[in-house]
């Protein structure tokens, strides 16, 4: 028995155990062999969407993309409290530092990642040829929405149209705004001809939502800093070809501006919403609406609402009683105007939660863009392209007579389309459309030129270079090529 | 090459089918083991004989078969040769023998055992050559201070005849003659040898061996003399904590050991402990050094019951780690445990109840002064006042919440412990049972321990020997391990407003503070949230050694160890504001370790000793999970227990494995015990990497030199010990985790509708194929020396650490999809020295020995590859407070380097000008603008600070007068800063807590009224920066860690019973500069979860240590 024993040992001493060290991959999902099945490159698409809507961590679901957008005079947040970050984009004095930025820049990557690795890989994959294409369009979809954002927030960027990693990755140096447009506007292009014409679900995109979105592109690119004139006409055109099939997309305005702001958790989403980014409560949820928009006396957050002349000069209406909320009731039963409120401000009413239900977090889907945007970019880019035809006037005067407003008649192409613009910061107040308008068609300075007394005002002049937003720290310190 | 794959098929295949044999066998010799008695009954037993030339050991046969007497020899003592012839008829077995036998053979009869020994005789003139055992010795046997001691071993020299001291020190033993040595030895203290001669009755008195010269020390795969040790390490003997309310290694450890430093940084019942073995090496992984027990390599140090513990040494340099290869850069805490002694049962039985109080308080506001104060808040910052002037009046008086009296609590304990040992001749046995229960100082946390620990030995033959420990512990904690950051209930008892009630009028719980904190009520995240992790461990660790001829022995060991780890959690309806979820962690994790040692060991001409050992070792890893979480429970009080009553689920499972196989050898070589040198080599091979970066070799040498063994130093008696060390090797770490060298996608789901979630699939962190070995270079001096015949101690080393191919996680930036990448980059260095010593200052009726050390650790990165010039970690646990990482390594700093701004106070009132310039105006905090350009940036950040401790040292004193002991032990730890989070979010209303609530900001700066303060005014352009000098402190402490009072009532008083009274008090006294509570917890950096070394030192909410009073009672019998 022993000798056998030292045997054994022995043999065990002297040979190589080669299959003992073998490494087993068991339940890990190594390489892209899973992207080979429309299953897994459907998969990989849920992940690719994840970046945009990781609650807290990366994304749109949380106030970050409202905090980026606060250069415009339709919001403002608390002065004291824990909301220094957020002042800084109220006073143009963003630190490369600040979270708010940094958690939109790495959603929108890590979507671009995903994106990337589904557009380079989907034609091997074998399957139901309509699910790859439509799942190859969302893919496209989702990386130029991702591009779209990060160039309009940061100008030039770092530029990845590959999956994987490589260290050359950590040494590349910032990409232009122009070729970032190029790619969205392929992407937009390719999504067109792989998207559904209805909707997969209510949290992806269509065809309707990717020429929609074009619009938009296009009309950005006629501003600043890209000042392609002929863009305008591209976005009128892309934009019209939406609202002729509307139907069959899916798109309406909903009857009432209340309705659009109905904010009932329980439904998915209204026929006005282009595209958004659905949330459900047991994941993390949105929590955009409620507390975040509530104020401080009756247990909200203070996180964001209207500066008080903006607030002041939004013309009267069902609109304008839908958008605000300026009467409180607190917890002792006391009722409150804005005015006594500890900000001394009015509230976005349109975010809060239907029943005013009193939490940080619901099931609403983040709206991206409603149907409302893209009656408003017909309306102007056909303005600026050619003047203001019968449509486009019935565009801008559905979503007036929707808001209780007059019908505009009988303007000149400029005014009309300064009317329209006007009109798209009362439409889409705190909706993260007015900060962009300003900087497109540079009015940043004089949108933020008279503040109402008890308004934050920017810390320094304001400049070209406010206009977009540092990288975020970590960005720069990894390569440091990516610095000015 | 199929040869030898089918050669290791059958190995493996016949290793699985003996070893469980192999444990059946261990256990079952162990039920038929008895415990032997000496008389002279067989030695009258008649026999009967007629033989003819025959062969002497055909005779014993059949003497065996006719008086069922068994005859136990060496087969060289008697010669098969002989021939016997013999007549006899019904003659006593006794004179048979006397007949068969000359005086050179010693015939010693055992009764009880129905066996003769047969045994070369020590007198060849001994005419009386068969005997009983029949002189009988008793005797009573005390220590230096006269008092009994009990379990001391007593054997008659050159036999294997023994026995020990009962409980009150007394012992009988039958012995051959007046001419045997009796040796009494015990563990710590000098072996001491007594000729019987005409004596019956033995008063005998042992000394305390505090030279400890012939104490065998463990070592890894084998012992060795303490003089022949070439290595740096430490002992920790039983005694020195003995009477100590520890219920934990490292409490062992704390101070104890010269160049270990452990920080108590979760202060938690069962909380979080980091352990250092001279400083940190890696970045990456796990710096916790590696514990081997009882031979199973990688126990958790946990689940010792620390009374079980017969041996503690600390491997520190690298000669003595080597042998541990891959795994021995951290160093190597060996840890034996009790086994029984020859001779009676002995009980030991002790019980201990403590209560535990919060060692400080912060200083928060009163609701009146906070009320004033938010008020004076919004005016400054053109808001509406919260209360108004008749509130803030009623606040005064009313006095409001304090919060911290909410969360704190005075926490009890107690802790149970039996043990039984004793054994026989040829098999002993220990078994121990231990029962602690300890409630946290933070409300309803809890935490429990149940051990079970049975260990056998059994010597079957004179060659082969058994072993078998098994152990299983039980662990259950409930919410002792409190996450960081915002959703800790102590951070939140400092974001919650004085003015607002922990209850409303219907005694429901206050969901919303309407003016502090937006997040929970500190109350509902202690009883509206339950954690409980339920931890089972069994570790059984068998071996079978035999032994060829002296000298040269093979030892076969498996070990398995078996966790089970059951987490389960509950988020009632407050902490997930009416979405209430609950889940189960599942996860059972199996350890398969195989071990086979050939040991030789050969003195050569009285003067070449070696000892030689050669191991082929095994390990694999295996570790299954699964994980389910129930949300928007339709019951919520069913939680963990039925969460299939859930409105969505969350699944999830898991499989990771890895495996180590390693081939390694150790010669150690001493000269006349003057000259010494040993030399290890191993070989590891993981399965974590690839190709040619699979194996690696880990080498290494040492040498000594016993200056006092010199013939020049033979003539003095002031040096009693000398020795001089050196030694140098390269030790590995196993950084990283499995499949670290591939690319794999994550699991996650994504909403596309409002009431479902679907599941998918990201990319994760990036593979890299190239990941190889983290290498750690180790070279120590170090000196060892006695004075005046142990009146004085002294061990001193210096060392030097040099870690190459650092494995870490380099932090990638969010344009590449964010996460990390495993990289080996980089040179770390440990350079530090250390010093203990031992002076026993009176040795009479009052003693007082005190011991010192000291270690100091300077930590530098020296290099991070030239990727990059620095790279950042995140410690994870600022959420909300801090926007970026707030860790660097960078070469020329130490590992751990604070990265952020330099506070250089408010601006002041003639700084109007300078401040506009940024924006800002007197009152607003300035920071250091490095690059001049009148704005912070990123530019302006910088290295602030080091979160390692340079220096950690230990004072342990023990006084004795009488029954008395007291034992004053001091902990001191220097030169590491600490980020104060919670101080920042308390003070700054940062984070969720949007309030000042410190009543530090009562002294901040007030335009006009108070213009020196460096506290901030309130204003609108001020600007936090929390990751900055402002919040960076000083944590260095000295801390009264023990104090301990124990009386052992004499035998006079308790009649064969060892009683001994003990009180306690433990953290009583903290000296620092800190401001938190608590210098010595952190919030980060002890796992590896949390950042690791490179982020500890982060108090946000960290779980303090508490102040301890225990008092405790031991009985031996």
């Amino acid at each position: 028995m022993k000798k056998i024993k030292i045997i054994y040992l022995i043999a065990l001493l002297t040979t190589g155990c080669s299959g003992f060290l073998d490494e087993e991959f068991r339940g890990q999902i190594v390489g892209n062999a899973s992207l080979s099945t429309v299953e897994g490159l459907d998969a990989a698409l849920v992940g690719t969407y994840k970046g945009l809507g990781n609650t807290w961590a990366t994304g749109f679901l949380h106030p970050t993309a409202i905090g980026a957008t606060m250069g415009g005079e339709d919001v403002t947040t608390h002065k004291a409290s824990n909301k220094q970050e957020f002042r800084e984009f109220d006073q143009f004095a963003v630190s490369a530092g600040n979270s708010r930025t940094g958690n939109l820049y790495n959603g929108c990557y890590k979507a671009i990642q995903g994106a990337n690795n589904i557009i380079n890989n989907y034609q091997a994959t074998v399957g139901d040829l309509t699910l790859i294409n439509n799942i190859a369009g969302e893919a496209y979809f989702i990386r130029a929405l991702s591009y779209y954002w990060l160039v309009r927030l940061y100008g030039s960027i770092p530029f990845i149209t590959t999956a994987e990693y490589s260290n050359d990755l950590l040494t590349i140096e910032k990409t232009d705004p122009a070729t970032v447009y190029a790619l969205i506007e392929s992407d937009l292009l390719a999504a067109e001809q792989l998207l559904p014409m209805k909707k997969r679900d209510p949290g992806r995109p269509n065809i309707g939502s990717a020429k929609a979105l074009l619009a938009d592109v296009y009309l950005t690119e006629a501003g600043w800093p890209i000042k392609d004139a002929s863009a305008y006409a591209k976005a009128a055109t892309k934009a019209k070809e939406v609202i002729d099939n509307k139907l069959a997309y899916g798109f309406a305005l909903m009857p009432t501006f209340a309705e659009a702001f109905d904010n009932n958790p329980d439904v998915p989403t209204l026929d006005e919403y282009v595209f958004q980014i659905s949330a459900f409560q047991s994941i993390g949820g949105n929590t955009n609406y409620g507390f975040s928009a509530m104020p401080g006396d009756i247990a909200g957050w203070d996180d964001y609402f209207p500066e008080i002349n903006f607030f002041l000069n939004f013309p009267a209406g069902p609109r304008k009683d839908k958008t605000f909320r300026t009467e409180f009731v607190t917890d002792d039963g006391t009722t409150i105007q804005w005015q006594q409120t500890q900000t001394k401000h009015p509230y976005y009413g349109k975010f809060w939660i239907k029943g005013d239900v009193k939490n940080y977090v619901s099931s609403l889907p983040f709206v991206m863009m409603r149907y409302a945007h893209v009656l408003t970019i017909y309306a102007e880019a056909k303005a600026r392209s050619g003047g203001p035809d019968e449509e486009a006037y019935s565009a801008i005067n559905a979503i007036r007579v929707r808001a209780g407003l007059a019908p505009l008649v009988g303007l000149s192409a400029d005014a009309f389309a300064a009317a329209v613009v006007q009109e798209r910061a009362w439409e889409f107040a705190g909706e993260r459309t007015r900060w962009f308008d300003l900087v497109r068609l540079e009015m940043v300075e004089a949108a933020n030129a008279s503040k109402h007394p008890d308004d934050m005002t920017p810390i320094n002049a304001i400049t070209r270079e406010d206009y977009t937003f540092p990288l975020p720290l970590s960005e720069t310190l990894a390569n440091p090529n990516l610095g000015d | 090459m199929d040869n030898s794959k089918t050669i290791q098929q059958v190995l493996y295949a016949l290793m699985r089918i003996t070893l469980p044999q192999v444990f059946m066998m261990i256990a079952f010799t162990t039920l038929v083991a008895a415990a032997p008695t000496r008389g002279q009954e067989i030695l009258t037993r008649k026999v009967s004989l007629d033989v003819h030339d025959k062969d002497i050991k055909a005779v014993l046969s059949e003497i065996e078969k006719q008086t069922s007497v068994v005859f136990t020899y060496r087969s060289k003592l008697i010669k098969s040769s002989r021939k016997i012839s013999l007549k006899v008829s019904e003659a006593p077995l006794a004179d048979v023998l006397k007949e068969l036998f000359d005086p050179g053979i010693r015939v010693l009869a055992l009764d009880d055992e129905e066996e003769i020994v047969l045994r070369p005789g020590t007198d060849e003139g001994s005419t009386h050559a068969v005997a009983p055992y029949e002189l009988r010795i008793s005797g009573n046997i005390v220590d230096e201070k006269g008092e009994a001691l009990p379990g001391v071993s007593i054997l008659e020299k050159g036999t294997s005849n023994g026995t020990t001291s009962d409980g009150s020190g007394n012992f009988a033993l039958n012995v051959l003659d007046q001419n045997s040595i009796l040796t009494f030895s015990f563990i710590g203290y000098t072996t001491q040898e007594v000729p019987v001669g005409n004596k019956t009755e033995l008063a005998v008195s042992l000394q305390p061996d505090i030279t400890s010269l012939e104490e065998v020390v463990v070592i890894g795969y084998g012992v060795q003399k303490k003089a022949d040790i070439t290595g740096a390490l430490t002992s920790i003997s039983p005694k020195e904590f003995a009477g100590q309310p520890v219920t934990r290694l490292d409490q062992i450890l704390q101070g104890r050991a010269s160049g270990v430093q452990v920080s108590n940084v979760g202060g938690a019942p069962g909380g979080d402990v980091r352990i250092r073995v001279r400083g940190a090496n890696s970045i990456l992984g796990d710096n916790n050094p590696l514990y081997v027990v009882d031979g199973y390599i990688g126990a958790d140090f946990t689940t010792i019951n620390p009374s079980d513990i017969a041996t503690i040494q600390v491997l520190k340099d690298a000669s003595s780690t080597a042998i541990y290869g891959s795994r021995g850069a951290n160093g190597v805490i060996i840890i034996t445990t009790k086994n029984g002694g020859k001779g009676g049962i002995h009980v030991n039985f002790s019980s201990q109840f403590s209560t535990s109080n919060r060692i400080k308080k912060l200083n928060t506001l009163s609701a009146g002064d906070y009320a004033q104060t938010i008020n004076e808040r919004a005016a400054a910052t053109g808001g509406n006042p919260f209360f108004t002037q008749q509130q803030v009046d009623n606040f005064r008086v009313s006095g409001g919440t304090d919060w911290q009296d909410q969360v704190f609590t005075e926490a009890a304990g107690q802790e149970y412990q039996l043990g039984v040992s004793g054994g026989g001749d040829k098999t002993t046995f220990a078994v121990s049972g231990n029962f602690l229960d300890q409630d946290g100082i933070i409300r309803n946390s809890n935490f429990k321990r149940f051990a079970l620990r049975s260990n056998i030995h059994s010597q079957i033959t004179e060659k082969l020997s058994l072993r078998l420990n098994v152990s299983g512990t039980r662990k259950n904690n409930l919410n002792n391990g409190i996450t960081a950051g915002t959703a800790n209930p102590l951070v939140q008892a400092l974001a919650w407003a004085p003015t607002t009630p922990p209850y409303d009028e219907n005694g429901n719980m206050t969901l919303r503070d309407p003016t502090g904190s937006i997040f929970t009520n500190p109350l509902a995240l202690m009883y509206d949230r339950e954690y409980r992790t339920e931890i089972m461990i069994a570790n059984m660790v068998g071996g079978l050694r035999y032994e060829f001829i002296p000298g040269l022995s093979l030892d076969l060991q498996y070990a398995v160890n078996y966790l089970n780890q059951q987490d389960k959690f509950n988020n009632g309806s407050i902490v997930t504001n009416n979405n209430p979820n609950a889940g189960r962690i599942s996860s059972e994790q199996i350890t398969l370790q195989s071990t086979n040692a050939i040991n030789y060991s050969k003195t050569f001409a009285d003067v070449h000793r070696i000892d030689a050992v050669a191991v082929f070792e095994t390990q694999e890893f295996t570790n299954n999970k699964f994980n389910a979480t129930g949300n928007t429970l339709l019951i919520p009080s069913l939680g963990y227990d039925n969460i299939g009553l859930a409105g969505s689920y969350q699944i999830g499972s898991e499989f990771s494995k890895w495996t180590l196989l390693s081939l390694m050898g150790r010669v150690n070589y001493s000269f006349k015990d003057k000259y010494l040198l040993s030399a290890t080599v191993r070989r590891d091979g993981s399965s974590k990497f690839r190709g040619d970066n699979q194996y690696s070799v880990f080498p290494s040498v040492a040498a000594g030199w016993r200056i006092s063994e010199e013939s020049f130093m033979k003539d003095q008696d002031v040096v009693s010990n000398l020795k001089l060390r050196a030694s140098w090797g390269l030790t590995g770490s196993q950084a990283i985790g499995p499949y670290a060298t591939q690319s794999t996608y994550t699991t996650t789901q994504a909403a596309f509708t409002n009431n479902s979630a679907r599941s998918g699939i990201m990319l994760g962190n990036p593979g890299n194929p190239n990941l190889k070995w983290e290498t750690t270079e180790q070279t120590d001096i170090g000196l060892e020396a006695e004075f005046l015949q142990g009146k004085f101690l002294i061990e001193a080393d210096y060392f030097v650490k040099n870690t190459e191919d650092l494995l870490l996680n380099r932090q990638l930036p969010g344009y590449v999809g964010g996460g990390n990448i495993a990289e080996n980059v980089g040179v770390i260095q440990n350079k530090g020295w250390e010093l203990a010593i031992t002076v026993p200052v009176f040795t009479g009726d009052f003693g007082w020995t005190t011991s010192f050390n000291i270690s100091n650790v300077k930590n530098m990165v020296k290099s991070v590859g030239g990727i990059a010039d620095k790279f950042f970690t995140s410690s994870n646990v600022g959420a909300g407070m801090s926007t970026q990482a707030e860790f660097v390594y960078a070469p020329g700093q130490a590992l751990g380097a604070y990265w952020g701004l330099v506070y250089e106070g408010t601006w002041k009132p003639d700084e109007a000008d300078q401040a506009a310039l940024r924006g800002e105006m007197p009152g607003d905090s300035r920071y250091q603008d490095l690059d001049g350009d009148n704005a912070i940036t990123a530019a302006d950040y910088q290295i602030i600070g080091s979160a390692i401790p340079t220096t950690t040292s230990g004072w342990n004193n023990t006084f004795t007068y009488k029954g008395f002991s007291l034992n004053v032990f001091f902990l001191g730890m220097f030169g590491m800063d600490k980020l104060n989070y919670t101080r920042a979010a308390a003070l700054t209303g940062g984070a969720d807590a949007r309030q000042p609530i410190l009543d530090d900001i009562l002294d901040r700066y007030i335009p006009g009224v108070n213009e020196t303060s460096n506290i901030p005014a309130f204003s609108t352009t001020n600007r936090n920066y929390t990751q900055s000098t402002r919040f960076m402190e000083k944590g260095d402490f000295i801390r009264l860690k023990n104090v301990s009072l124990g009386y052992d009532f004499p035998k006079r008083m308790v009649k064969d019973f060892g009683v001994r009274l003990f009180v306690s008090g433990t953290n009583l006294l903290t000296f620092t500069d800190y401001n938190g509570i608590d210098p010595e917890s952190a919030s980060s950096g002890a796992g590896t979860n949390q950042g690791g070394d490179t982020a500890q030192g982060i108090d946000y909410g960290s779980y303090p240590n508490s102040k301890t009073y225990t008092v405790g009672v031991n009985l031996t019998f």
